[in-house]
């Protein structure tokens, strides 16, 4: 991938670190990640394993002595750990990192670098953002920060905050002007080691019912001090500073799901190869092996588009205000209905938290409560949505395609440039030309032409609905077509990933990535649900896509297009 | 159109609903922390995985066990429709507690439909003496694969020898009787198996043992486990049917539990679609009440529709029960499969309305949301998965396709079937058939519905928007039956396409089911509470039901574009027209419901009608 081996870590030492997961005796292993999650606790010998590791110079910038650079190895970490265990995923830390991020985009060079003291030092951040009432509106946020002498006082609640019970500092969204505008909102530094204990509670806790053992905690503010310079950026900055910084942390979460959906998709996998019914395997069912084909199909474009996203906010950081969004909005829905689909052939299975198959329904749990941690769908529809039209009128059917780099996996990319990423993508989109660059065809294996041509009249179509959508139709306040419009530039944005991985990765020594099949495939099911009656896979594509499935539990191989080894040690 | 007898023309309430309402209303107000049904106390015994053991000492008082036994073996169970009705309320108030106490009915089902008048009579004065029946159909190494069970009973001279374990069996531990389904000829087969009806307390000490539960995703509080027996020795007498009727037994069995099922999902439906009104109303985003952002609105009216349409079609499949009791094979095949996958696809659009909230087990409605979503899972899951109901469906395509191009019913069946004024007859379970013989008549029945509502749309009864919406079904529904005419049967390798057609095709015969309720009832219906008037005005629930079911029918599709001057044509417009009416049932505390069905309702959880009188 983009890292070289040359670099501390990487996910293959880390799963390496992690153990076997399938060994009954492995207190890293998934009988030990069950038991926790019982107990509603983070594995604790998993976050002693993370700590050893160091696995927050993961979320620190390179310059300040992490070892973050390039978010796609981000998500490729993260991802290692949520195959693992999402609870521990989530709940060690990614909210270090969603924490980290204001700072590192918007924070001045004592905040970096206290920020980065903290999470070297094996501390942790909370990312106070979420208040109950206004779920993922910010611009209504009630927690305030007003200056108080040569301080600024805090007064108010933040709820379903991660790790805030023990935290050693916030990043906080807070009220610093009236009225529910952009501008009165600012991002305070509130490190709580230095501040007086008694002015803030912090013990509560939200039992969930996904990531159960995520410490989803709150706090209550009573005229708490802190400096006058905790500001992160300027007063009234906050939202350019979330626009910014969470395009990252909507690169990275869906990438991270793919690991659970990876999870759950080998359990399913050896249970049909396992479980005899009526007479034969459940993997020689048809419709068994149709929906992990299926499933496969959509881990594989979930990690297209999630990897896509990734190096965009590298190599495309103009146009990542949309994409993360369309990354973020799709990815969990898709990996969600395909762990109800292989819900279905797990059969019982399915609704028992022990035995051979216990995994699945915690995974199963745990997915759908990711997407809930950060940035729902309707968010981040809402953010599409009053693109669309200028990216339709700019770019559609119009723009060049993107650079290679965008696509190949073993290109490498420059460190993180939070300043460069734009608050809105001013009708850049590069990655929809992969549907209708002139010369796609000639690129694209046959058995995709017809497919690729139904995608490119969806693009040419989505084009004029969206130069047709009246104003109030793309506000936050849209109808159900509008959405439906956000949606469906998702599904093209996906497609277009995966087309475009394809084709930049013809050189790749993994000869399954070379090969059509899985392309056919992706673009089979993504046209299927923008309404096209595709039919089913040609029988040979489906079966070149089982035998690669079985082949991969097989040798321990990971279904994502890195193929990772998974550790048997 | 055609008017079945005996029927007055005078509006008429739906009994079924009154029955169970009233039952509802003697469980008391599910909001008063003192009582079995408070939702916090409920939340409490699911953490601790206990048993709901007051809730169930409830319905054991309110004699709900009374109406697991036909009233001809002694009990008070007369029709199916009121069933149905009384494990909705229940289920609409806690699905552990609904499942836990249904049990023993679908353990009771097999000695009504096998046994003799003696062993039905016995049982029946067991169960409504509040013995609790449970059902060992499963094994652990076989799921659904009954054929493959190895639990044997060997004959002795005078009875059975047990030998031989079930898993995953509700009620196996509590239980006072267990119906077993085991294997009496060596080689197995459709032949090879049998029913016992075992009284725990006549085995000798040591000949069985209770297995312990299983860890449950939900419904944690039932008793879902499992019983293993060695050298248990039954009497003659407990076999149900005759040796070797087993499979057959089970099968027409459940026809009637899987279309029971459906009344699990109706009220966990009714809460979910509650709790996110209620949020809807209260909470604020962008400076506006949620509910009254587009979007938010289509979401509740959306599952208000899909509700509705679930409704119709179980309302439809209860009647069919004792009018079109030889189709039932696919009837109950088809709302089993529809209406749990339906209502799981509702709850889950209800947890994304409710975001954050939807995940915090105990946070919010005391963890209601987040309990039932869980609870619900198990529904499309037991007594018959998802892939079970439609491989039964895709086995019999073929007759289905040939009474649908022969427009073949059973017309004064289907009228009983559909109208809901008219009294159904005894259920007659030897009129069960393991598969139709003359297919679906619902469905068959929909080219004449369209027709009628031809009729209706020429002479201005109808909007034509309804009616453009009923030909999309008709032409839909055409060529799904024309795909399932080209189905080549294969018993063992059955293709995953035809799942998809059998999925398409319990969309379509659910739009027949809805037409068919509309047209039969219109003229009869109540309309008795603004809700129930508003919703049969022009067929407005209608229209909105065949819309919802269309989008399912052709998932991604998008209306056609607007242009030259030309609106855009957005058919499902008509849901957003739903909602004063799903507001009112939601301010009433009656039941998302087609029909008036008032519930027990806690005066002081009436939301003013000042804070409701603001939405459009």
């Amino acid at each position: 991938m983009t890292e070289t081996a040359a670099e501390t870590g990487g996910p293959a030492a880390l799963e390496s670190a992690l153990g076997n997961a399938d060994d009954p005796d492995n207190p890293l292993g998934f009988r030990s990640v069950l038991e926790a999650d019982e107990r509603a606790e983070i594995l604790p010998e998993g976050e002693k394993a993370l700590d050893a590791y160091g696995f927050n110079a993961e979320y620190v910038p390179k310059r300040l002595g992490g070892r973050l650079g390039g978010i796609e190895r981000l998500m490729l970490m993260m991802r290692t750990v949520s195959r693992r265990d999402p609870t521990l995923a989530l709940g060690y830390g990614f909210t270090n990192y969603i924490s980290g991020s204001a700072v590192w985009t918007s924070g001045n060079d004592r905040q970096q670098r206290r920020m980065a003291e903290i999470l070297l030092g094996g501390g942790r951040t909370a990312a106070g953002y979420n208040e109950l009432a206004h779920g993922n509106d910010f611009t209504r946020t009630d927690l305030a920060a007003a200056p108080h002498g040569d301080r600024i006082l805090i007064n108010g609640r933040k709820q379903i905050v991660n790790n805030i019970g023990r935290a050693d500092a916030v990043v906080l969204l807070a009220r610093t002007g009236d009225g529910p505008g952009n501008r009165s909102h600012s991002h305070l530094f509130v490190d709580l080691a230095d501040g007086p204990a008694d002015r803030v509670r912090r013990d509560f806790r939200y039992p969930t019912v996904g990531l159960r053992g995520c410490l989803i905690g709150g706090a209550e503010f009573t005229d708490y001090p802190v400096p006058a310079d905790a500001h992160i950026g300027p007063p009234g900055g906050a939202m350019e500073t979330v626009l910014r910084a969470f395009q990252t942390t909507r690169a990275v979460l869906p990438g991270m799901m793919v690991g659970t959906s990876d999870t759950l998709l080998r359990t399913v996998t050896r249970f049909a190869l396992d479980r005899r019914l009526y007479g034969r395997r459940v993997a020689d069912l048809p419709h068994a092996r149709s929906t992990l084909v299926g499933a496969f199909l959509d881990l594989l474009a979930g990690d297209c588009l999630s990897t896509v996203a990734c190096r965009a906010l590298h190599v495309l950081p103009g146009q990542t205000s949309v994409l993360t969004a369309a990354n973020k909005y799709l990815v969990p829905k898709v990996l969600h209905r395909s762990s109800h689909a292989l819900g279905t052939v797990l059969g019982a299975g399915s609704y028992l938290r022990d035995g051979t198959y216990g995994v699945f329904q915690k995974f199963a749990r745990d997915l759908p409560a990711i997407t809930f941690a950060h940035a729902n769908a309707s968010v981040c529809q809402a953010t599409m949505l009053p693109q669309l039209p200028r990216l339709a009128a700019t770019s559609w059917l119009r723009a060049q395609r993107p650079p290679a780099e965008l696509f190949r996996l073993d290109a490498p990319l420059d460190d993180i440039d939070y300043q460069a990423l734009e608050l809105t993508s001013r009708g850049a989109d590069h990655l929809t030309a992969m549907l209708g660059h002139p010369s796609a065809e000639a690129l694209l294996p046959t058995a995709t032409t017809r497919l690729t041509g139904l995608l490119r009249a969806d693009l040419a179509d989505l084009r004029e609905r969206c130069l047709a959508l009246p104003p109030r139709e793309h506000s936050v306040v849209a109808g159900r077509a509008g959405f439906a419009l956000a949606d469906r530039y998702a599904q093209l944005a996906m497609a277009a990933a995966c087309i475009g991985v394809w084709q930049d990765n013809q050189h790749s020594d993994d000869a399954f990535l070379r090969d059509p099949d899985w392309l056919t495939g992706v673009l089979s099911r993504i046209a299927a649900r923008l309404g096209h009656d595709v039919g089913e896979l040609p029988a040979p594509t489906e079966r070149r896509l089982f035998e690669e499935l079985i082949s991969r539990e097989e040798s321990h191989e990971g279904y994502d297009l890195g193929r990772p080894q998974l550790s048997l040690a | 159109m055609t008017k079945p007898q005996l029927v007055p023309d005078r509006p008429t309430r739906y009994a079924p609903y009154d029955l169970a309402g009233g039952f509802d209303q003697d469980l008391g107000d599910p909001h008063r922390p003192d009582l079995p049904f408070f939702a916090g106390r409920l939340r409490e015994l699911d953490a601790l995985e206990a048993f709901p053991e007051d809730a169930v000492r409830l319905l054991d008082a309110r004699e709900l066990p009374a109406h697991y036994v036909p009233a001809r073996h002694g009990g008070a169970l007369r029709s199916y429709e009121d069933l149905l009705q009384l494990v909705r309320v229940v289920a609409r108030r806690d699905l552990t507690v609904a499942i836990a106490h249904t049990k023993t009915y679908l353990g009771a089902v097999s000695t009504w439909v096998g046994g003799t008048a003696a062993q039905a009579r016995a049982l029946g004065e067991r169960v409504a003496a509040g013995a609790v029946v449970s059902w060992g159909l499963t094994e652990r190494e076989h799921g659904s694969d009954l054929l493959s069970g190895g639990l044997t009973a060997t004959a002795t001279g005078d009875g059975y020898r047990l030998d031989g374990e079930k898993w995953l069996i509700n009620n196996a531990t509590r239980s006072h009787l267990v119906c077993v389904l085991a294997r009496t000829a060596p080689e197995g087969g459709t032949r090879g198996y049998s029913l016992l009806l075992v009284d725990k307390a006549e085995l000798a000490p040591g000949t069985y043992t209770c297995l312990p539960a299983a860890r449950t995703h939900g419904i944690r509080g039932a008793d879902i486990s499992g019983i293993a027996f060695s050298d248990a020795r039954v009497p003659a007498g407990a076999l149900i049917g005759e040796e070797g009727q087993g499979i057959e037994i089970v099968l027409r069995s459940l026809q009637i539990t899987r279309t029971i099922c459906a009344a699990l999902s109706l009220g966990a439906a009714d809460r979910a679609l509650r709790i996110a009104t209620e949020f809807g109303l209260e909470h604020e985003l962008y400076g506006k009440r949620l509910i009254d952002l587009p979007q938010a609105h289509r979401t509740l009216t959306e599952a208000y529709a899909d509700l509705l349409a679930m409704e119709a079609v179980t309302l439809v499949a209860g009647r069919g029960a004792h009018a079109l009791t030889e189709e039932m094979s696919v009837t109950s095949s088809a709302v089993k499969y529809l209406v749990p996958s339906t209502v799981d696809e509702l709850v889950s659009s209800m947890g994304q309305f409710l975001g954050a909230r939807s995940f915090l087990s105990e946070e919010y409605a005391h963890g209601a949301f987040a309990k039932l979503e869980r609870d619900h899972r198990i529904v499309g899951i037991f007594d018959g998965n998802s892939l079970v109901n439609l491989n039964a469906l895709i086995n019999q395509f073929g007759v289905l396709a040939r009474g649908y191009r022969a427009e073949r019913t059973d017309p004064e069946g289907l009228a009983v079937a559909a109208t809901l004024s008219t009294p159904v007859p005894d259920f007659d379970p030897t009129r069960l058939d393991l598969t139709s013989r003359t297919g679906n008549s619902v469905t068959a029945a929909l080219p004449q519905s369209v027709a009628e509502l031809r009729g209706l749309a020429a002479g201005g009864e109808v909007p034509e928007t309804l009616l453009a919406l009923a030909e999309d079904v008709l032409e839909i529904t055409d060529e799904t039956h024309r795909q399932m005419a080209s189905h080549r049967p294969t018993p063992r390798d059955v293709p995953a396409p035809a799942f998809s057609l059998a999925h398409r095709y319990t969309l379509c015969t659910a739009a027949a089911a809805c037409l068919q309720v509309w047209l039969r009832n219109r003229d009869r219906v109540a309309r008795d509470t603004a809700a129930v008037a508003g919703l049969w005005q022009d067929g407005l629930w209608l229209e909105a039901c065949l819309s919802r079911l269309l989008e399912r029918l052709a998932p991604g599709v998008l209306p056609a574009a607007a242009g030259d001057g030309r609106p855009a044509a957005d058919s499902t417009a008509v849901l957003d027209r739903l909602m004063p009416l799903l507001l009112d049932q939601y301010r009433t505390g009656e039941m998302f419901s087609l029909l008036s069905f008032p519930l027990a309702v806690s005066p002081s959880a009436l939301p003013s009608a000042s804070q409701l009188l603001e939405t459009s």
